[in-house]
Parts: C-alpha cells; structure tokens; sequence
C-alpha cells in the first residue's frame, strides 16, 4: 500500500495502481485520452503528464504508465507540465479537421474539453490536413477518421475487451487508420461500446446521427430492460423521443460496457404503433370511461362469480412496484388467481432460481473474476450478451470456460464446448450433484467426472445455466451440484439467466402461488371471467398458443396494461396505455437479485419528430401533448385501489411487507442497487412436472432465443431491425445429410404449430438430431417459444 | 328656517364646485407633473392620448378602473380595503375650511368663500393631516407585505415627527392673528403676507408640509429601489388610484394651506380673488414638482434628525421670538 | 463655508433644472419620425447563405445553446450528399432579448443581425419566425466565408481536395 503526495495532498492506494487512478481518488483528474478504468493504460496519447518532484522517478513522466510508490511526491499542474500539455493538445490538433459544428460528439468530446482546459485556440501549424476516407461500418456506428486522434481506445475495446477481430489498426506511421480492411457492417455484438470509448468524432452513433446535443438531451440514470442482466444505462431523450441509451458505470454488473441489444433496442418506446390512449374494444375512449367499465365490469363478475373468477398476470416485464401492487389488489379483490408470468417453465424456473442462497449467486463482477465458468444449457449472446463479455474478462485472466450444450454457442473468448442433447444436460447435473457417485449419463462418464473434479478444485469456480433450457428441474440440479461442487473456502457459485429483467421480483412475490397453466385451466373451464395483464403479453409468452389463444377467447374480459402493441393487445376488450422504462420510475431485479432503481428520463408523448411531420412544432397554443395519455403501470393500480402514487411511500411498504426488499427506499438509481436481503425458500416437489424428457429417435425441435428479435421489447426498435436475421432453421451436417439438405436452401419444417418454410443454416458443433430454431417475433416462427421440452418435427425439401 | 334652508344650499353649491374643481386638478396635477418632469430631464412626457397628451388622465382612471382588484391572501382585507380611502377622503375633507375667494356679497347677504366657515378651522385641517397617517400606515400594515409594513412604519414615524414642526411652524402666524379661523388668518395678512411677516416660521412650514406629503425629498415611505413602492406594494387597480389621488389632493391642500397660512390667501392686486388663490396653490405645486425634479432622496436617518434636531427647536426659537416681538409691540 | 457650499449646493440643481425645462427634448417620436439604426444595429436575426447559394446554417445547436433566454429550437438533419442542415428552425422574437449572442457562436456565420427593429406585433404567432421566413438570399455581411470548405469534411467538395487539404491516404500501404 504505497503512499504518496499529490498536489500537496497524501494518499495510499493499493499496490499497483497507477498515479493517474491515485489521483482520481482525491478528486483530481489528470487530463488523459488513452487510459481508461476499463481498459488499462498504454501511454499513447502523451496528455496525462505530470511531474515527479521527488520518489523512485524525476521529471516529468506519463502518469497513467507510473504505479504509485512510496515517497513519490507528484504535481499535477506545474507551470512546465501544462505548457507539455498545451503542446500535446496542439500536436493532436495538427491535422484535427475544422467541424465540430456537424460532429455528433460535440458538447461531449474529451478532445474539445482538452483543446480548451489546453488553451489552444489558434493553429499555428500551416501546412495542409491529413484526410482520409470513411468506411461504412453498418447500421449502428458513423465512422469519420479525419478526426482521430491515434489513442487506440477503439482497438483495445473492440479487440482486447469485447473480442471482435473485424476492426483494428491499419496503416503505418501518419497514415494510422482505425476501421475496417473493407467496408461492412461490425461483427461484435460490443461494437457499439465504440462510441462511447472513443474520445473524439470519429465512432459516433449512427442512429443518433444528428438527432440532438447532449445539452439538449433529457437524461437519467436507468437500466437496461431487453434481459436479465439489469445493465446500467443512461437513455437520452429529446422533443419526447427516446434517442439514444449508453452506458452507464456499474461494476457490481455491466461494468463500463453494454451490449448491442441494449444500446440500440431503445426504439421501442417510439413506435409509431405504440398504442397511446385507453381503448374500449377497438374504440379510444378517456381514462375515466376506461376505468369506470374496468371496475363495473370487476363489480359485476366479483358479485356473480365471486372474486375467483378475475384472473391476474404481469410478467417479467413489469417493475417491482408495479407486481407488488398487482399482489395487493389481488388480495383487495379478493382472488388468489395470480401469476407474474406466463410461461410456467419461465415462471418456475425462475422461483427456484430465485430460491439460491445469496452467497452462492454471482453477479456479474463474479463473472469476471471466476477462474472456471461452466456454461450448461446457456447461450450467453442470445440470453444475456454481457454475459458474454464478463466471460471474456475471465478468460483473458485465464479462467478456463466450458460450454455444454446443444446449441452452436458462440463467445467472443476461447472456450471448450461439449455438444450434449438436452436430456442429457439434466442428468449430467444430477451426476454433477453427487460427485463421489459418478452417477453421470452414459458417454459423459469423462466429461462429468473431469468437470466435478474441476470444479471441486477451482479457486472460484462458476456454474452458469439457462432457464430456458434446464427447466424447473435443471435449475433445481444445477443448485444441488454446486453445493456438491463446493470446497469451505471456495464456493461454486451459481447464476441463471432469467426470461426478463424483473423475473426474479415476480419470483420472490409468487411464493407457492399458480402458474400460468392453473389460470388458463380456469379460463377453459369458465371459473376465471375476467384476466387483467399488466404488461404481460400471455399469448405471445405462453408455450402453447391454440391453447391460450382458444382460453383467452372465452373471458368475458380482457384488460391489457402494456406499452407496446402486444398480440394479446389485439384480442383485449380494455386497453389502458402505460409507460416504457425510460418514462417512469421503478425497481428491477436482475437475475442475481440485485434490486435496482431507474428514474424516468423523459414524460410520455408522441415524438415531436412523428406528430409534426418532421417539419417545425406546431404553430399553436395547446396544453395538451399528444400521446401523453400512458401512466406507470404502478400508478394505474395506485388509482384503481385509491391509494396515494406516492412512490416512496409505495417502496417503504414493500419493504415493511416483506424483509426480503429491505433498502428499496433507500435505493439511488444513480448507486450499484442492493441486493434483496435473503431468497425465497422454494421446491418444486408441488408443481407438475413439467418438462417430461423424452427419448426419442425423431428429429427434436428446439426453439431458443436470439441476440436480436426474441426479446419484445428490442425487437420494435427499427434501429435493429437490419441485424435481425430472417427465419431459419440450424441442422447437425449428419441430419443435413440424411434428409439430403443444402446449406442455405428452403426447407420445409413441420412442426406442431404447421408447416413453416425456411432457410437452412447448418452448424457442425452443434448436438445431431435436433432441429434449431430461433425465437424471432414477427415471423412465421412468433408461435414457436423457447423454454418448452423439444417437440416433435419432420423436415423435407421445399 | 328659510335661512337655514339657504345657507344648507349654499354649502352644497360649494361643496360640488370645490369637489368638481379640486378632483379636476388632481388628476390633471398628476398629468403636469409628469410632463414637467419629462421636460426637466428633455423627454416630452406623456405625449399619446390626445392633444398633447391632454386626455392622459382619462386614460389613466381608465385603466385604473379596468384593472384586476388584487388582494392578497394573508391580508387583512376589510383594512385593507379602507385605508386607501381613508387617504383619500381626509384630504378631501381638508378643503372644508379652506377659504378660496373673498366672501361674496349677494342680495345683502355676505357668502363665505368657504364650504364652511369654522371658528377653529386650523385645528381642523391638522386633526385631519393627522388622521391622514392612518390611511398610509393601515394600508401597510394591513398588506402583510414586509415592504407594505416597512413603508407604513416609515410613513408614520415621518408624518408624526414632521406634523409637530409644522403645528410649531404656525403658532406664530395664530398668535399674529389672534384667530384660528382660516378666514381671518387670510384677512389678517393685509398688506404683508404671512411669508415675509414670519419667514422663518414660512420655512419651517414648507419643508414640514414637503415631509407630509411624502414626495421627494421626503419620499422615503415609498423608496422604490428599497421597497419596491413602499406602502402601496400591493395595491392594484382603483385602490392604488385612490392612494394616488389622495397623494396629489394633498398635494393641493398643503398648497391651499400654504396660501392660506403664509401667501395671502385670496389677496392680490387686479385678478378677482379665486384667480389670485388658484395661481397662488398652483405655484405652489410647481414648486413641489420642481423640488421633485431637483433633489434626491434623503437617507432615513438624515431625515429624522432633520426634523427632530433642526425644525422643533427652530420652530420653538421661532415662537419665543414672536412672542417676545408681539409683547414688546404690545 | 462648508455651509455656503451646502446652500449653493441646494440651490444651484433648481437653477439647472429650471433651464432644462425650456430645452428641446431629445426623445425621437418614433413612429412619427424613424431613425435609420447603425449598420451593427442589433436587430431582427437572419439566417444567411453561403457564396454557393446553400444555407449556411448546418444545425449545430451552438446558438441555442449561447442564448441567455433559449428562444431558439432547431432540429438537425442530413441531406442525401451528406450535408448537415436544419430541419427546421424558429426563433422566438417574442422572447430575444436581441443581445447578440447567438451570432457570436454560429461558427458558420449563419446567423446574423440585421438593422430591422419593427417586430412587435399584437399576434403573438406572428414574432415567431420559421426557417423559411428566417432565411434570406444573400450572405449578409460576410460574403467569402464557406463552412463546408473549410471544415474538412467532404460534402461541399470531395475529401482531400479542398484548401489546404491533402488527398486522402492510402492505409493499405505500409511503404513509408
Ligand atoms: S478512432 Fe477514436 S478511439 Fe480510435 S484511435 Fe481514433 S480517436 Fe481514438
Ligand atoms: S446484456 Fe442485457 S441488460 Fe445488458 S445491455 Fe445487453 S440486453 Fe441490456
Ligand atoms: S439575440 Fe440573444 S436572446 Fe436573441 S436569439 Fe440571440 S442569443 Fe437569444
Ligand atoms: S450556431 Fe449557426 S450554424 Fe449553428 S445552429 Fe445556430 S445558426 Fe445554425
Ligand atoms: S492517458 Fe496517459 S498517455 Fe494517454
């Protein structure tokens, strides 16, 4: 722990920090381009100058290159140090392009703020600019090299961090050259952590292009809803259109970075479909007349039916508020027909995920620092992509990762991969949860007994699962075989990635409630009359969609609560619009059970930009905004049971009812969000069983998710429409060759929900027998939802 | 009975013509003092509605009359309401005793230029200045405004002290007179006025009735760099115009007491009495704005000692030597 | 004499003020007599082109961000050759305050003041001025400057051959 004096003022920070991160924790930035918390240092840009008055090293030195050590004394702004600087700046400015006024970074750019803070106001340098040529780098990122200043941040992120291999460095001496060899759309899934890395105008956001200032942006500090994970991000909007989202710092989960799917899935809160006023049927009525029919409606059926028969459902999707109020309204009404999610795989995978011990549940920074992962039955890049990239930060400290599966996972690292069919990944846990038996599937003796022994030996060993996959059942194994799996003083830790990012909230709040199932049983037999679904899309969601289509057609009501124009929103008979996250506040929690706060960033309206016509504001006077008729789903129940929306009161009476949300009123959006304060106790022993493993010759279909289109929310982004692939179907080449199919061709897939028409894909390391589809909405394989046990299907030539 | 009928009538007359001409000259005081000030510092001054502006008054009540009628939440609304009519009727009230003309002799009958005639007419005219305060500092206090508040609290500490310099001010001239009746005061001043007779007491009593009146340089009670407008902050529409009126009718009748008092009254050569009185307060008036124009505001503390340590005891000089003078004359 | 000094003092300002009483006011009637403003008269903005006839505005929000009083909104937009330019544009005249500001911090010399003062209107809408009633045809008082070909990029010319530029590099070679 050396210490040091800094400006006068002394410091000890830990071995081997450097003197720029020694002096950022007395408050005083040394201004730098290239260094960065995340990426480490590398002393190119020279700006971070400072001198060394006394110590080991003199004069004046890079401070980002120099660890701190005992008896240095460092002053960060003598007059020689600033008159480096100044050099420095202009030396940079030499062939800086004349454009701040068209650049997207202005009023943001570190280049900008140095120039000044550097006082270099007027060129000196005569000669002519460099310039170079632009390349297209596809849909999400602007490129324009004229303005580069040779730090080598994008590289060290694309490359080094995020591992994409199709952008780095050309070019020698002054003609450096930071793109691609030929133009065309970045392949990593992080590329977007490009534009917020790089310090200058060069990596910009190509669908913010032009759009706004950050001074005239409307931020807040919020998270990421398109999965499981809870990213920290800070969405900016403008004129009531939602413009771009970054990212923000959180080192307990994201880190510095977020992915693709987060940082342009933020278009869904403008979608010109996006139903922005109460319907009554199909015809738009006032908040009033809605309300009213609601609560006749529930009077009616309550005084005929009792209270049993109104059915209640919110999902993932919602905000902790918002289930909790759902809960308490139920038990106001008096009906014990609840749900938090549609899908009865989704919803009992993730209460027994909800049900681990904390301290065996990782986050994120776990991730990163765990010296073996184990991925069983999860895709990291369709589930939650930065999972992807925590996973990298491991292995580039050389933790070792395996991947069981069998999809063709793909990560951004170097792995070993074990294509296993799906039943076989439950029975390798249940062998992996009692290590001495070696009781493991027959051909996994080895892999299952070197994994134990791997696990059992690793410093901190990690087991990742997918719910989707495992199933109620594999969750429950894959708990039972880390604690097999751990050693007193190293814990294997376990983490599940979960439908959304708030699964683990309805979790914790269903208890031993129903599953979807029960309800929709209900609805078939006519006991349930009404359904209320707060931003809950159960026709979409449940796994069957004749079924829940042909149970929700017998409701004498449906009310839908929901942001987006869901499939469920065609059949409701009561609509009433409520906010996208970035438009209100409220509590997520992630996957590991981290509770954490978003503010609202902006109030809901249809984007100036739609109601104008792209031309000026209108030349009235109005009080009224258009559109701006969404509420917080928690503020409709709030005024449906007559209470205050007062969220604070709101957040102390969670956490008075239940000691498991204890802190939520004192959660900060702006801090790292809290951990609930312990899990739930759950078993499944009284649930169905719901995921039969079949054996089977018969080619299996499997449905999974994808990086882009699964997710409701980021697939009505149109930012991301271009990277979302068309329908296909992935084949083992063995299966390929036995029904005589070519890479690329139409195929015809008969599955249970018809005869689809798709291209076939084929992926060599993926598990033979099985035919892989993703889950993409908006095509013909919407009805198909991942989370279910393979089904049945044929495939022939089309 | 016939006689009283008549002289019931007379006073009625009077009363209307004294009213008519006095409201009159309010108004269009505040219109000249505006364009003589304008000219003072080489702007026109109103110059917009009508000939010259001439119809600017009109405009004003107007716009008065139109204006919301603001009362604020926290007031004491019934005080609140009267105290700018208080202002406005005891200066109204003041012109009772004031004799404008020479008495008039008609069909045998002598008719007092006076609305009426009272033996202690002077002691009227200061019981009614000192009701005067009440207006000002009622209205202040009742505006729960700390600047309404400050402004009252300063009106009347201003008025209290400046009320004893000027009633020592005209003790000579009564005692010159030997009558409180304004009539004869005025009668009494043949050949010399007052003025010249007794100038200092002439003086005192000027710069006491300029503090009355609260105009600059006395002005402090509605400083508007420090209290925004003083006692009236926060008075709107016809309630502000009834303060304002009053302000000039007392402009007009500390300059018909002055006429009275010290220039003469109605005495002059050529012009029929009413003219010599109504040039007399009318170049008392000019003074007044041209003061207006001229002087800068004093600093409160300046003012009170002023009044406290220079005036009462000149005044007190000013009776002793009268007094002696009046004894050694016999 | 201190005390002459103070009565001298008192009485001297009535003579002064008693002369400027028959002085000629010095306040102009305005409508009846109008004066022509100084050519850097603070006046109604205009939004100037280019010497190429563009519009010289390119959107940069600087404006609207100088302005002590943000009576200017904008949204930027980009035409097909790449070029920068205001979607719309308005400026609230009934809101300037006509402090020159935002002409300081156009960096295109787009914005500009003219010598136009009569603005006031009893219909509010009407002091709201559009682009298309912003814009004027000419470049107003500067007319050589041309952002587009000095700000480096290629829009109003092709990269590389615009004053003081080199054409662009080579980055697949690596021979020095
Ligand atoms: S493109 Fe940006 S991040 Fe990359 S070297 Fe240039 S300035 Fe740095
Ligand atoms: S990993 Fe998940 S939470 Fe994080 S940014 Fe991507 S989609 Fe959002
Ligand atoms: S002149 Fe001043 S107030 Fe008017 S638009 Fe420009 S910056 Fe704003
Ligand atoms: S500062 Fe100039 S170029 Fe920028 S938006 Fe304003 S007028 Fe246009
Ligand atoms: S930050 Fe140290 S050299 Fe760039």
């Amino acid at each position: 722990m050396p210490t040091l004096i800094i400006d006068n003022q002394t410091v000890t920070v830990p071995e081997g920090t450097n003197v720029l991160e020694a002096a950022k924790r007395l408050g005083i930035e040394i201004p730098h381009f290239c260094h960065h918390e995340a990426l480490g240092s590398v002393g190119a840009c020279r700006l971070c100058a400072v001198e060394f008055r006394e110590g080991p090293v003199k004069g004046i030195q890079m401070s980002c290159m120099v660890p701190a050590k005992d008896g240095m004394v460092v002053d960060t702004g003598s007059a020689e140090v600033l008159a480096y600087r100044a050099q420095v700046i202009e030396w940079l400015m030499t062939n800086h392009p004349h454009d701040c006024p068209v650049c997207d970074e202005g009023g943001e750019c570190q280049l900008q703020d140095m120039t000044v803070a550097g006082g270099h106001g007027i060129r000196r340098y005569t000669g002519p600019k460099r310039t170079y040529q632009n390349q297209n780098l596809g849909p999400f990122i602007a490129h324009e090299m004229n303005r580069c200043i040779q730090c080598y941040r994008c590289v060290r992120t694309y490359q080094d961090y995020c591992g994409g291999t199709d952008f780095g460095v050309l070019g020698s001496r002054q003609r450096l050259y930071f793109g691609r060899f030929s133009d065309g759309p970045l392949e990593s899934p992080f590329a977007g952590n490009l534009i917020d890395v790089c310090p200058t105008g060069v990596l910009t956001d190509k669908t913010y292009r032009f759009k706004s200032r950050i001074w005239d942006l409307q931020e807040a500090p919020s998270i990421c809803p398109h999965c499981s994970l809870g990213c920290a991000v800070t969405p900016g909007a403008r004129y009531r259109q939602l413009q771009r989202r970054r990212a923000r710092t959180n080192n307990r989960t994201n880190g510095h970075f977020i992915c693709d799917r987060g940082r342009f899935g933020y278009g869904y809160a403008n979608h010109p479909d996006r139903p922005r006023y109460p319907l009554l049927g199909h015809r738009r009525v006032t908040w009033q007349e809605a309300l009213a029919a609601l609560q006749n409606k529930l009077q009616e059926l309550g005084e005929l039916f009792g209270p049993g028969s109104i059915g209640l459902l919110t999902s993932s999707r919602a905000t902790l508020e918002t289930q909790f109020l759902t809960k308490r309204w139920a038990a106001a009404l008096g009906s014990d027909q609840l749900c938090f999610e549609a899908h009865p795989g989704r919803d009992l995978g993730a209460r027994v995920a909800a049900s681990q011990r904390l301290d065996r549940t990782a986050s994120l920074e776990d991730v990163r620092n765990c010296d073996l992962a184990v991925l069983i039955g999860a895709d990291p890049l369709s589930e939650a992509p930065m999972l992807a990239l925590a996973l990298r930060q491991a292995a580039r400290r050389g933790a070792r990762i395996v991947v069981v599966d069998p999809r063709p996972v793909e990560l951004p690292l170097a792995y070993e991969r074990h294509a296993v069919s799906v039943e076989k990944l439950g029975q390798l846990l249940r062998g992996l949860s009692r290590p001495q038996q070696s009781e493991f599937p027959s051909s996994m003796e080895e892999l299952g007994g070197s994994l134990a022994s791997a696990l059992l030996a690793a410093k901190s060993p990690l087991l990742i699962g997918g719910t989707d996959l495992l199933g109620p059942q594999g969750t429950e194994a894959m708990q039972q075989a880390a604690e097999a799996c751990s050693q007193p003083e190293t814990p294997c830790r376990t983490m599940f990635l979960l439908a959304g990012p708030n699964s683990f909230g309805g979790a914790l709040l269903s208890a031993e409630g129903p599953c979807f199932s029960s309800l929709l049983e209900g609805m078939e037999q006519g006991r349930i009359k009404a359904l209320l679904c707060f931003e809950a899309d159960p026709l979409a969601d449940y796994p069957d969609r004749k079924r829940s289509r042909a149970a929700l057609a017998r409701l004498d009501m449906l009310a839908v609560f929901d942001c987006a124009a869901t499939a469920t929103l065609q059949e409701a008979d009561l609509f009433f619009p409520t906010t996208a996250v970035e438009e209100s506040t409220g509590t997520l929690i992630n996957n590991e059970g981290r509770m954490q706060a978003f503010e609202q960033v902006f109030s809901a309206g249809t984007p100036l930009a739609e109601s104008a016509g792209g031309s000026h504001p209108p030349r009235f006077f109005s009080r009224d905004i258009p559109g701006s008729e969404p509420q917080s789903a928690w503020g409709i129940l709030g005024a449906l049971m007559g209470r205050s929306a007062d969220l604070l009161t709101l957040r102390s009476e969670i956490e008075k009812n239940d000691h498991r949300f204890a802190g939520l009123s004192q959660l900060e959006a702006r801090g790292e969000g809290r951990r609930i304060a312990a899990p739930r106790q759950y078993s499944l022993s009284h649930q169905p069983n719901i995921s039969g493993i079949m054996g089977s010759d018969q080619l299996q279909l499997l449905v999974t998710e994808t990086l882009y289109g699964s997710e409701l929310l980021s697939n009505l982004s149109s930012c991301l429409h271009e990277s979302t692939p068309s329908a296909f179907v992935m084949l083992h080449p063995q299966d390929a060759a036995r029904f005589k199919l070519e890479e690329g061709k139409k195929v015809l897939l008969g599955t249970p929900v018809g005869d689809l028409t798709l291209t076939l894909r084929i992926a060599g390391d993926m598990v033979p027998g099985m035919a892989i589809v993703p889950r993409l909405r908006g095509t013909v394989l919407e009805p198909l939802v991942p989370g279910t046990e393979p089904l049945p299907c044929r495939i022939e030539k089309a | 009975m016939n006689d009283v009928l008549l002289t019931f009538i007379l006073i009625v007359i009077k009363l209307g013509l004294v009213l008519g001409t006095v409201l009159s000259l309010a108004a269009y005081m505040v219109l000249a003092e505006r364009k003589i000030l304008g000219r003072m510092q080489m702007r026109h001054g109103p110059n917009r509605v009508g000939p010259f502006g001439l119809l600017q008054p009109l405009a004003d009540l107007i716009k008065l009359l139109c204006k919301e009628d603001l009362i604020p939440e926290r007031a004491d609304r019934w005080v609140f309401m009267l105290a700018p009519a208080i202002s406005t009727v005891t200066a109204l009230l003041a012109f009772a005793v004031i004799p404008f003309a020479a008495p008039l002799h008609l069909f045998g009958r002598t008719i007092p230029m006076v609305v009426c005639d009272l033996n202690v007419g002077l002691l009227y005219l200061f019981a009614l200045s000192s009701l005067a305060v009440y207006g000002v500092a009622l209205g202040g206090w009742a505006s729960q405004s700390k600047y309404a508040l400050l402004g009252g609290l300063r009106a009347m500490a201003q008025m209290i002290s400046y009320e004893l310099a000027m009633g020592l001010a005209i003790v000579p001239v009564v005692m010159a007179s030997k009558s409180f009746s304004l009539t004869a005061i005025v009668a009494a001043q043949q050949p010399w006025p007052n003025a010249i007779r007794h100038p200092l007491a002439f003086l005192i009593f000027v710069i006491a009735i300029m503090a009355e009146s609260k105009r600059t340089p006395f002005d402090m009670p509605e400083a508007e760099n420090e209290l925004v407008a003083g006692f009236h902050t926060e008075y709107s529409g016809m309630r502000f115009g009834m303060f304002f009126v009053g302000e000039y009718l007392n402009l007009i009748v500390l300059g018909a007491m002055l006429t009275v008092l010290f220039l003469g009254g109605w005495h002059g050569p050529l012009l029929p009495s009413v003219c010599w009185f109504l040039i007399k307060v009318l170049g008392v008036a000019f003074f007044f704005i041209w003061v207006r124009g001229t002087m800068p505001r004093l600093r409160y503390d300046q003012l009170m000692a002023f009044g406290w340590k220079i005036l009462v005891p000149l005044g007190l000089l000013n009776i002793l030597v009268t007094a002696a003078w009046l004894l050694w004359r016999g | 004499m201190s005390l002459w000094r103070d009565i001298r003092g008192t009485i001297l300002p009535f003579w002064v003020t008693l002369r400027y009483l028959f002085r000629r006011p010095v306040t102009v009637c305005y409508p009846e007599r109008k004066q022509t403003p100084a050519p850097r008269y603070r006046g109604r903005l205009v939004l100037t082109r280019d010497p190429d006839g563009e519009e010289r505005c390119v959107a940069c929000h600087l404006c609207s961000a100088a302005c002590p009083v943000d009576c200017i909104s904008m949204q930027a937009a980009e035409r097909e050759d790449g070029r920068r330019h205001a979607a719309w544009f308005r400026i609230n005249f009934s809101r300037c305050i006509f402090c020159g500001l935002c002409t300081e911090a156009c960096p295109t010399l787009a914005l500009q003041m003219t010598s136009e003062y009569e603005l006031a209107s009893r219909e509010l809408l009407q002091v709201i001025y559009e682009k298309d009633e912003l814009l004027i045809d000419g470049c107003g008082k500067n007319d050589g400057y041309n952002f587009y070909r000095l700000a480096g990029i290629g829009v109003a010319a092709p990269r590389g051959s615009n004053p003081g530029e080199t054409p662009p590099v080579d980055f697949r070679s690596n021979l020095p």
